[in-house]
């Protein structure tokens, strides 16, 4: 890939993304948005983050694609971890340990 | 109001660090480090000249779009690349429509500045966040100054160091566990929890389709999903 073909690949999408990011709040701040958009977008960021975890595990563009036992094991851990002491960390550390464990043991 | 905010800024010329901010980011800057140093392996695999793909963490600075635009450049056309990094994208299309009314209420300048910091867990952290808009925009800021430079840091130590972290370690897992804890924190009552989970199994069951636009098809199925609970007990 020549330097110049690279350059504008990122150039693109750099603009591309400050745009995905910048639209609605350049172009809504001026007005109250309706009761009822207000009301859906509660669920945009539990849905989007959701959606994500599984595009993390499940990579579709991964030869590999697919979730194991491992992975679901610090998910859930990671999840009960949470729901209980409310640390991102000790989320993140619970959850490393059972994928490990879960993955010496399969 | 727009007076006393302005004496109030005059006093506190230099920026100091919202406390508050700090103590919110560090938990979840942990595990931007192994998501960024994947990167940065990837960028040093990749078919892109090595600084051309560095750059991205410092013009794109979204970690998963980055992902697909280095792995796929070169090896897809330029078209399908762009496509593929800005539909994983999108989702801040949703992010941006949440934070629009907070920052119906803030200057120019912090609304043109804001969104390019707007990563996944600077969402999560600036929406749970409310308060008055002079205090918002230092939270906002102090999240988007502790990631910014952390994210080239350490996708720099990818690119450098890459080739000694044994892939058994099986780090890359580490970003779906943080989101996951994310995800638990934003479930509050039923109508959120159907949202995350019909967003789970949606994108689960769309996952083949072109794009990973599974993505974004399966989360705006959730958020009708949460809307449909919430509409059906009040009304």
């Amino acid at each position: 890939m020549s330097v110049a073909e690279s350059v504008l690949l990122v150039a693109i999408v750099a603009v591309g993304t400050y745009l995905s990011r910048a639209g609605m709040i350049l172009l809504l701040s001026g007005r109250d948005l309706p009761d009822r958009v207000l009301r859906a977008l509660r669920y945009v960021g539990p849905a989007v983050l959701a959606a994500l975890v599984v595009t993390f595990v499940a990579d579709p563009e991964e030869a590999n694609r697919g979730v194991s036992a491992a992975e679901l094991a610090g998910l859930a851990v990671s999840a009960s971890v949470h729901a209980r002491w409310k640390s991102l960390v000790a989320t993140l550390v619970a959850g490393m340990i059972a994928f490990w464990v879960v993955r010496e043991l399969v | 109001m727009p007076s006393s905010t302005t004496s109030r800024d005059r006093r506190q010329a230099r920026f100091k660090l919202h406390q508050d901010a700090v103590r919110d980011s560090l938990p979840l800057l942990i595990p931007a480090v192994p998501f960024g140093f994947v990167l940065g392996v990837e960028i040093s695999d990749s078919l892109m000249p090595v600084g051309v793909g560095f750059s991205t963490s410092v013009v794109v600075f979204a970690g998963a779009a980055q992902l697909a635009l280095v792995t796929l450049a070169g090896t897809a056309s330029v078209v399908t690349v762009v496509l593929t990094a800005l539909v994983i994208n999108a989702r801040h299309v949703m992010y941006s429509a949440a934070l629009a009314p907070v920052m119906a209420r803030q200057p120019l300048w912090f609304r043109a500045i804001a969104p390019f910091v707007l990563v996944d867990q600077v969402f999560a952290l600036g929406i749970s966040r409310s308060g008055d808009p002079a205090d918002f925009r230092r939270y906002y800021l102090t999240c988007g100054a502790l990631f910014f430079p952390t994210w080239q840091v350490v996708t720099a130590l990818g690119v450098l160091f890459g080739a000694a972290v044994p892939e058994s370690l099986g780090l890359g897992v580490a970003p779906a566990l943080m989101f996951t804890g994310i995800v638990v924190a934003m479930v509050i009552d039923r109508a959120t929890l159907v949202a995350a989970a019909v967003a789970a199994l949606a994108t689960i069951l769309l996952l083949d389709l072109p794009n990973r636009s599974g993505l974004l098809c399966g989360a705006m199925i959730g958020v009708a999903a949460g809307y449909a609970v919430e509409g059906r007990r009040t009304g």
